[in-house]
């Protein structure tokens, strides 16, 4: 199941996130200290992860900036009562975040951006295990060209083996 | 040797001229406290779009739990059976709407609060007319400061406050609460990571005392005795005017208080204010 980390150091602010995120299938994870947030990235795999930009101790973009470094995968989000172009900026450029949400918000703005933040996710996710698949693949036809090589080396001719139309193997004793 | 100053002052009538000198005075507190409620407005917003952001968020809910009730209470027409309404119940979570409902109420009353804190205190704190002399509550003064000043100072120190037994003064608050407001922002900018915020309040030989101490990176000896001059200022262009201190030093004055400042550079900053319980001219008026 997708896991979604909340991170704001408002707690009614995470309750009413969770309210419009609940007829949702997805696990939600809230916290108001950007400290406990990073503990949960090292106990879960997050999809989504939406921080509010300025929080006591360590600000939003900071903790994606970590959240980057250990769950690259997770889509990252940040939820800001700042609407100042500076601060966008440094989101952008410093997390390389997929939104940028404002506070006040309307409820189907968010529902959208993370939904299609899970929908990227599990293409992110999908797509590198294909990539791993087709590396797995190439790996072990690899390793076989190169029994076949080893094969041939010792002994001549051993690779092409000719079949008669039953399916029987023809030794051809004059190779 | 001729002594210019002296030499102009006695071109105008001495009252004249200091009615002319309060004039500007009463100009330059004016226009350092619209930069100052302009600097903090954006810091305002932050702190006003929190509250708004989530009980706005919250209606939003609440009509997505009405349309569900109103689903099961409409069918008390049309239902056919007992049985019927019960299923409607279950599958709009009725148990876990009728829990929510009060929180959610009560958090977007708390919310709403809040607003309405902050615009009390914006407006108590912009009340310009307001020139007389008169008993107030210092600590409620502080408190107005606080919210106003809040997002300046949440993300950098905590605020301690060390309130002691003070009786209410003379004076003009919305004047000192623009000093400790100065004094708050100043000890917030002095901080570079985080730190703490002390402000504290003692009565002591028939006066009052006001500190306002930082854990900031201090004030060098060099500066020490600069810092109430008019535009002085170590910070950038747009971050600081150098007017904050000199005019706090001014309306001290003109309560017939001191306030001076003691620090260690590394260590931190202590500023600190005697008011007299009246003013020595109130017989007079
Ligand atoms: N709490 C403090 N800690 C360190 N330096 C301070 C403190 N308060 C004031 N100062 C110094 O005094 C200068 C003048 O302050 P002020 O008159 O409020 O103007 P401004 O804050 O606009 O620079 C500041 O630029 C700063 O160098
Ligand atoms: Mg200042």
């Amino acid at each position: 199941m997708i896991r979604i980390l909340l991170l704001d150091d408002e707690p009614n602010i995470l309750t009413a996130l969770k309210r419009l995120l609940r007829e949702e299938d997805w696990l939600i994870d809230t916290f108001t200290r950007a400290e406990e947030a990073l503990d949960a990235l090292q106990a879960h795999r997050y999809g989504v992860i939406v921080s509010d930009y300025q929080m006591p101790g360590m600000d939003g973009v900071t903790y994606l900036q970590f959240a980057r470094q250990r769950q690259p995968d997770a889509i990252r989000l940040i939820l800001s009562a700042h609407g100042d172009r500076q601060s966008m900026i440094n989101a952008i450029n410093r997390a390389e975040i997929y939104r940028f949400l404002s506070k006040p918000w309307e409820d189907y703005e968010i529902q959208a951006a993370i939904r299609s933040a899970v929908d990227l996710y599990r293409v992110k996710v999908e797509n590198r295990e294909l990539l791993a698949e087709i590396h797995r693949q190439k790996d072990l036809l690899r390793l076989r060209e190169e029994e076949l090589m080893r094969l041939e080396t010792e002994n001549p001719g051993i690779t092409r083996v000719a079949r008669d139309a039953d399916g029987s193997i023809i030794i051809d004793e004059s190779a | 040797m001729t002594d210019t100053p002296s030499q102009v002052s006695s071109e105008l009538p001495s009252r004249e001229l200091s009615e002319r000198l309060e004039q500007a005075n009463r100009q330059l507190l004016q226009s350092e406290k619209m930069a100052a409620i302009g600097q903090l407005a954006a810091g305002v917003a932050h702190e006003i779009n929190n509250p708004v952001g989530y009980v706005y968020s919250n209606l939003q809910s609440l009509g997505t739990y009405l349309t569900d009730l109103f689903r099961l209470t409409d069918a008390v027409d049309t239902a056919q059976s007992l049985e019927d309404l019960r299923q409607i119940r279950k599958s709009i979570d009725y148990d876990f709407l009728r829990g929510d409902l009060e929180d959610l109420l009560a958090e977007s009353r708390e919310g709403i609060e809040r607003v309405k804190t902050i615009i009390a205190a914006m407006k108590d704190f912009s009340h310009t007319e307001e020139e007389e002399f008169r008993m107030a509550d210092l600590h409620r003064g502080i408190e107005t400061t606080l919210n106003v000043v809040n997002n300046e100072l949440k993300y950098k120190a905590e605020v301690v406050k060390d309130f002691g037994n003070v009786p209410e003064i003379e004076c003009i608050i919305s004047q000192l609460n623009q000093v400790i407001m100065n004094l708050l922002v100043n000890a917030a900018h002095a901080i570079e990571s985080t730190g703490t915020i002390t402000i504290r309040t003692r009565t002591a030989e028939g006066q009052v005392l006001i500190e306002v101490e930082d854990t900031g990176k201090g004030i060098e000896a060099a500066n020490l005795n600069r810092i109430f001059d008019p535009f002085f200022t170590t910070k950038p262009v747009g971050k600081g005017t150098g007017l904050g201190l000199s005019l706090s030093f001014n309306i001290v004055e003109k309560h017939h208080g001191e306030i001076t400042a003691t620090s260690t550079p590394g260590k931190g900053t202590c500023f600190r204010i005697r008011l007299p319980v009246q003013q020595p001219d109130i017989g007079i008026r």
